[in-house]
């Protein structure tokens, strides 16, 4: 009996060990994310799926993930966060310490991203964020967690003033949705704008869910500024462009926030998409980042759209530098922090490098949407087509 | 006879419940713990929300602006009073608010109490969201929040105080005045309680407790923006987990919020679309077929061989 015992012991002691050989070896991959698949963000959320999934694919269709050397197939867990800080707080702590992933992904939104910082910190795994844009992240404790997106708002609000000086815009007028990025752009814009010599026509704020806009243009409309800027959301920058059109705008620079990059709006708005200005920092027409095309292509291809050239392309960056940092450090979260913050990754959006927890490369950059493609107008140094003013609707 | 047999059979069972409770930090790993946190809310929120609705019948659709207004007080606090004192001021300002507030909506009932309530909630997330951006502010970051653990205990403590509070409250002439006021309002007055003010004290009481459960919240994300804050789905989930669980027991509260936990972590983690398609069936489930919730269920499932439970039972169905 005590025999049979022990061979059963000994049995069970060799498969256990086995299956841990095993999943060391062969084992994917495990990376967890959340992401805000219902609730107020839940819009934006293909974007960034998408690209997540489009990357998977393509490492695991090129024999998996680099890990220091070894390559292993990738998977993603990944749970919804109902668009509330609160419940991702509680995702990526069941990620890190039930599911025990073996990297992170980022989720949607610049309130998630601030709320994750401090549990990163505490159990010190490094993540690359991807969607958050605010002054705020500059207050992060630099250390497990970084922010690739050139969209902060300060610098917005100078390098938007200076694009619409070089285009001789002489006065503008601005309505803004109460959302925190709208707010803070608009706080640097206007003296950007006085220090440029530009005149503010007007400068109105209105609520997330606002139904009409059409006082709001009007209003604007009656200064004849040169230029309308809606600080505005996708759900209002859809209405923003519709009724714009309906009332019959004259201003020839015309911007609206977030929600041109997304493909679903220029099937939705047709010619009155066409030369709208918007916040972007990515476009497939810049030759000299080569990986921008392959990716533009790519997730056409799957998905049947256009990548959105915000959300899409910084989740794709983000997985991007993650994948290069653990080409080189592995999966030990120490090499991996050290290795993020201080290398050089080369990205669709050309090269990137962090200081702090900013990325100090990527340049400010706005977007115009000609002839159905986003182009890069501003800065000279990486524009892809010339300002056009926008004289139709 | 059934009640004192009732309350020596919770009263051991309650102790025991609260020594796991207690211990939990020291065992359980970081995820366990985020769970009994939600937990604890959850109790202390329904039970903040019976002390008024239950007792008196007025049901409030807006509690989350307690929550609300005691996050924005305790992080305007922060920099000046510490984190304890500031939680506490946070629970103070609530009440104060539920005072300002109670002058007038109190005098409203039925349906126009429960939309008023709901507007009003949205109408202090609309000024506060004005207020942060009048001063420049979009929303704030809040450092060196305490533990898990630290943050857990205090949340188990506003649940243990909710608790005692509604049980010395059901025991009280203030509880059996706010009865009165329940079942009819016009004879309570006529026979001389003073009903006006019995509402306004409820409707405090009942506002502390959510204050200071909006500032833990805060802390846990560590991170405040108005419209989380003041977050209408805390308002709706508070009412259906009351619903749930049964209006008119002490142990209402208690399984309401243990059951929806429970379900919220099995679905709501895979299936988010069906857990809030099961809140709403469950919701509609309960007011049909179970108008005196879980609790109901369990006392009828412990008195079917005992003959005065039974009545008991039936009695307020």
């Amino acid at each position: 009996m005590r025999r049979f015992t022990k061979a059963a012991l000994l049995c069970a002691c060799m498969t256990s060990i086995a299956q841990s050989v095993f999943a060391d070896e062969a084992g994917p991959v495990r990376i967890g994310y959340s992401m805000s698949l219902t609730g107020i963000f839940a819009q934006a959320a293909p974007s960034q799926v998408n690209a997540y999934t489009l990357w998977a694919e393509e490492v695991n269709a090129a024999g998996g993930l680099d890990v220091a050397g070894e390559k292993r197939p990738v998977e993603f867990i990944s749970y919804d966060d109902q668009s509330n800080p609160a419940n991702a707080v509680r995702i990526y702590e069941r990620l890190i310490t039930e599911d025990k992933v073996d990297l992170l992904a980022a989720p949607w939104s610049t309130p998630i991203h601030l709320a994750l910082a401090p549990v990163l910190s505490r159990y010190q795994f490094p993540m690359v964020g991807n969607t958050a844009a605010s002054v705020q992240l500059r207050e992060v404790a630099p250390g497990y967690i970084w922010f690739p997106t050139a969209v902060i708002p300060d610098k917005l609000g100078v390098e938007l003033a200076k694009l619409m000086k070089s285009e001789e815009i002489t006065s503008a007028a601005i309505m803004a949705n109460v959302s925190p990025l709208s707010q803070e752009i608009k706080t640097y814009l206007i003296p950007a704008l006085e220090a440029e010599g530009i005149t503010v026509t007007m400068s109105e704020n209105y609520p997330p869910d606002i139904r009409d806009m059409t006082t709001l243009i009007s209003q604007a409309n009656a200064g004849s500024p040169d230029a309308l800027i809606a600080l505005s959301y996708p759900a209002d920058t859809f209405l923003f462009t519709g009724q714009a059109k309906e009332l019959g705008v004259k201003a020839p620079f015309v911007l609206a926030l977030v929600g041109p990059t997304i493909d679903a709006y220029q099937k939705a708005m047709g010619t009155a998409a066409d030369n709208v200005v918007t916040v972007g920092h990515w476009s497939p027409k810049q030759e000299a980042w080569p990986k921008a095309k392959i990716f533009f292509d790519a997730y056409s291809a799957r998905y049947g759209e256009a990548p959105d050239a915000l959300d899409s392309a910084l989740a794709y960056m983000s997985l991007e530098i993650l994948e290069q940092a653990v080409a080189v450090a592995g999966l030990d979260r120490e090499a991996l922090r050290a290795e993020i913050a201080t290398a050089t990754f080369d990205t669709i959006n050309g090269p990137v490098k962090f200081e702090g927890v900013e990325n100090t490369v990527t340049p400010t950059s706005f977007l115009q949407i000609q002839d159905g493609s986003l182009e890069l107008i501003w800065p000279q140094a990486i524009r892809t087509s010339e300002f056009r003013p926008k004289t139709a609707w | 006879m059934a009640q004192m047999k009732r309350y020596s059979y919770d009263l051991p069972l309650a102790g025991l419940v609260l020594l796991f409770a207690l211990s939990l930090p020291l065992w359980a790993g970081d995820y366990m713990l985020g769970v009994g946190f939600t937990l604890a809310m959850w109790l202390a929120m329904v039970q903040s929300w019976s002390l008024l609705s239950a007792t008196t019948g007025y049901i409030s659709l807006g509690h989350a602006v307690f929550c609300g207004i005691g996050a924005y007080a305790m992080v305007l606090a922060l920099p000046v009073m510490g984190i304890a004192i500031s939680l506490i001021f946070g629970g103070a300002m609530a009440g104060l608010a539920a005072l300002l507030i109670g002058l007038p909506v109190m005098r409203v009932r039925g349906p126009y109490f429960v939309i008023l309530t709901f507007g009003l909630a949205e109408l202090a997330k609309a000024i506060v969201m004005q207020a942060e951006t009048s001063m420049g502010q979009f929303s704030r970051l809040i450092f060196n929040a305490p533990s898990l653990a630290v943050l857990y205990w205090v949340m188990l403590a506003l649940a243990v105080i909710a608790v005692a509070a509604a049980w010395l409250l059901s025991r009280s002439r203030l509880g059996a005045g706010l009865v009165a006021v329940r079942e009819n309002e016009e004879a309570a007055e006529a026979v001389g309680v003073p009903v006006a003010r019995l509402k306004t004290i409820a409707l405090v009481l009942s506002a502390v407790i959510p204050g200071m459960i909006g500032g833990l919240l805060t802390l846990r994300s560590s991170y405040f923006d108005a419209a989380q804050a003041f977050d209408p789905v805390l308002s709706f989930t508070t009412v259906t987990m009351a619903i749930v669980g049964g209006l008119r027991s002490p142990r209402g509260p208690f399984l309401g919020a243990i059951a929806f936990v429970l379900l919220s972590e099995v679905l709501w983690l895979r299936l988010p679309q069906l857990y809030m398609i099961a809140l709403g069936a469950l919701l509609i489930a309960f007011i049909l077929f179970a108008p005196r919730g879980l609790a109901g269920m369990v006392s009828r499932l412990f008195a079917s061989g005992d003959k005065s439970g039974k009545v008991a039972g039936h009695g307020t169905a």
